[in-house]
């Protein structure tokens, strides 16, 4: 609770102006990030490179953007999170399987129906399980946030536990769909489709909050939330209506980052979630938990920074997001866009 | 001789610690740690045994940073598993099985693990402590892709296995007394369980301190310590250097006593941690004892789990729903620990001592 004052100061004048600058100033660090490799890497390759790690950074940025919302509204670190991305992978996963005729068809329309089939019903199954969640654990222990990441983490578990009941513990692979296959050869730069297709959801992801928390009442409201809760319920809103929305939505958007990311890694496997929650950890820290643009901006970095050394230096792309997140604790220890956007 | 309410109360205290459910509670166990290894007459037994003992003091350190500090760190198995390597390291490949080894990989243990638990509270206990979460279990798992990528230095994925020294070694052999075999392996046990004696004690000796006072007052308000003038990041800091050196020395007795350290066994966010957060919820958290007692159910629990399977198995052939329930028995623990957490926020040790409170 107490982080709600620190939330709460107004930016005004001189406050303006150091934001402006620490903008500048991490807007030149991100640029500095992505130019360097250009040092080591053939231009063609950095090319390519910087088409994946687009892409995997709009994907991270689906997982990434859930946890932030419910972080900066709820005040809660939702560690079930990555279960609820393998839940919306695995939600996916069974769609693909039913429709393997449209998987495997030579059409675009089929093929795009197929995905936009297995996103819904992610999206729909996840966003209800979310519902539960937070109705049933979370809600009791608001206020308390060691409770909660016990609570959150209990979750989890069990959420892994009920994948490997429900579809096996095996890895499981899944068949991206004809016309997603395959890329196009740009002038020695490779692009593949499905790239490609990962950044559009993400860039049309990123417009839609923004869309929502800017221009409507809704959003209105969560916004003045993550400012001030109990202002917000002293203007007559049922906060706990929201609280369970949003969450719902977050864990919706979970699920589509599930769905989207099964298909780039061709696979589903039952501890995928623990993977990606780090991600999703490391980009929150570094953009700012709380923060959409933060997110967006962290997610970049970490897909960008991950691909660049995962070509360099194969072993050593785990520990550059970590590296990064130590340095950014270093310098702004709230992250690049500290709360409340 | 004037006497505040205080000072009436903690001579009372005094008077009575002979007696009481508590003080024979504690000295049944130490008997039943004492005798084990003449007890049991199978391996299997006495390995529960020193497993419940090794992670007793694990938890307990956890317990420390949990419910003494309230600060919650997924890193605490790294810490156990850095004890576990630095020890394996200096007796394996880069040393060898002798009393010297030993004594410096443990040393090279507490070094490492209050240089690394500085530096990680450093980095995040600056902000908020619900970084601190975050934060670790990144650098935990950070841990693991090293210690299974850089294998020339860790032996990657198949570990490291070790051997201890002169009269500790598995090999050694004295003869028979009351029917158990006196040798290595006896020798092994009791070093350990001394070590974790001396651990133990210093761990509630810690929590009853000035310092431990302030810590837990640190965790009951944290603006209320400031304002009394605590500088409560230097507090928390001396906490979770303490806990994560004990850590460290635990994992070190894990691996003088298994001999054997990989990164699954020992540094797994998914194998250890997961143990340690369900033993400490269990038991009771800020209890400290309640580490023997979740330690002490969860290892039992997870040792008999596959007789109980073999026993579904023949007792109920067909019944797939029984066996495939089993086989998921971390479903099994993972609802368990959300209804403790939900229902029993304080665990066994902490019920208890509130029902005992309330009785008399």
């Amino acid at each position: 609770m107490k982080d709600q004052n620190e939330r709460g100061i107004e930016v005004t004048g001189a406050g303006a102006a150091l934001k402006r600058k620490s903008g500048a100033v991490s807007f030149a660090a991100a640029v500095a990030l992505f130019i360097l490799p250009l040092l080591w890497i053939p231009g063609k390759i950095y090319l390519t490179l910087t088409i994946a790690g687009l892409a995997m950074g709009m994907l991270v940025f689906l997982i990434a953007s859930g946890l932030s919302i419910i972080f900066g509204l709820m005040d809660v670190l939702n560690f079930a999170h990555g279960a609820l991305f393998a839940w919306g992978a695995y939600t996916g996963f069974s769609v693909f399987k039913l429709m393997r005729a449209w998987v495997g068809a030579d059409s675009v329309l089929k093929n795009v129906g197929v995905f936009s089939m297995a996103a819904a019903a992610a999206l729909l199954a996840v966003s209800v399980l979310g519902m539960l969640l937070e109705r049933g654990l979370i809600r009791r222990v608001y206020g308390s946030h060691l409770f909660q990441i016990l609570i959150t983490f209990g979750g989890m578990v069990v959420l892994v536990e009920l994948i490997r009941v429900f579809w096996g513990p095996n890895d499981e692979v899944i068949v991206q769909p004809l016309t997603f296959r395959g890329s196009w050869d740009m002038h020695g730069v490779i692009v593949e489709r499905y790239r490609v297709l990962c950044i559009m959801i993400g860039v049309v992801v990123y417009t839609m909050i923004r869309i929502v928390l800017k221009k409507t009442k809704l959003g209105m409201i969560v916004r003045a939330g993550v400012e001030n809760r109990e202002m917000v319920q002293a203007m007559g809103h049922n906060i706990f209506r929201i609280f369970t929305g949003v969450f719902a939505a977050g864990a919706a958007l979970a699920a589509l980052g599930g769905v989207a990311m099964s298909v780039f890694d061709r696979q589903v496997y039952p501890d995928m979630g623990g993977t990606y929650l780090l991600f999703a950890f490391i980009v929150v820290i570094i953009g700012g938990l709380g923060s959409i643009t933060g997110s967006l901006l962290g997610a970049l970095i970490v897909g960008l920074a991950y691909n660049y050394v995962a070509y360099l230096v194969p072993w050593a792309a785990a520990a550059v997001n970590v590296l990064i997140m130590i340095i950014i604790l270093l310098i702004r220890p709230t992250g690049l866009f500290p709360a409340g956007r | 001789m004037p006497q505040t309410p205080v000072q009436m109360h903690r001579i009372g205290k005094k008077k009575n610690r002979f007696r009481g459910a508590g003080f024979f509670l504690k000295t049944g166990m130490l008997i039943f740690f004492l005798g084990a290894p003449f007890l049991f007459p199978s391996f299997k037994l006495v390995d529960l045994v020193m497993n419940i003992i090794i992670f007793s003091v694990l938890v307990a350190s956890f317990d420390i940073l949990l419910g003494y500090t309230g600060i919650l760190s997924f890193a605490h198995g790294m810490f156990f598993g850095i004890g576990a390597y630095c020890v394996a390291l200096l007796m394996g490949p880069y040393g060898g099985p002798s009393y010297v080894h030993l004594a410096l990989g443990l040393l090279l243990a507490v070094v490492t693990a209050s240089a690394l638990a500085v530096v990680i509270s450093f980095l995040s206990l600056r902000v908020k402590a619900i970084f601190f979460a975050m934060v670790t279990l990144a650098i935990a798992e950070l841990a693991i892709v090293l210690a299974t990528k850089l294998s020339a230095f860790t032996g990657g994925e198949d570990g490291i296995s070790l051997n201890m020294p002169g009269i500790f070694a598995v090999s050694h052999r004295v003869g028979d007394f009351l029917g158990t075999q006196i040798g290595g392996r006896v020798f092994t046990y009791y070093l350990i369980l001394f070590g974790s004696l001396i651990l133990f004690s210093l761990m509630i000796r810690f929590t009853h301190s000035p310092l431990g006072r302030v810590l837990q007052g640190i965790r009951d308000n944290t603006q209320r310590a400031e304002a009394l003038g605590y500088k409560t990041f230097i507090f928390q800091v001396v906490s979770i250097l303490f806990g994560c050196v004990v850590a460290a020395v635990a994992g070190g007795f894990y691996a003088m006593w298994v001999g054997y350290v990989n990164p699954e066994s020992c540094l797994g966010v998914m194998t250890i941690m997961l143990d340690v957060l369900l033993m400490v919820i269990i038991g009771g958290m800020g209890t400290l004892y309640g580490a023997v007692v979740g330690a002490g159910l969860l290892k039992t629990a997870q040792t008999f789990l596959p007789d109980l399977q073999h026993l579904a198995k023949t007792v109920f052939p067909n019944a797939a729903f029984i066996h495939q329930f089993l086989e998921r028995w971390l479903l099994l623990f993972g609802v368990l620990f959300i209804l403790v957490v939900i229902l029993f926020p304080k665990g066994i040790i902490g019920s208890m001592r509130g029902y005992m409170a309330r009785r008399t």
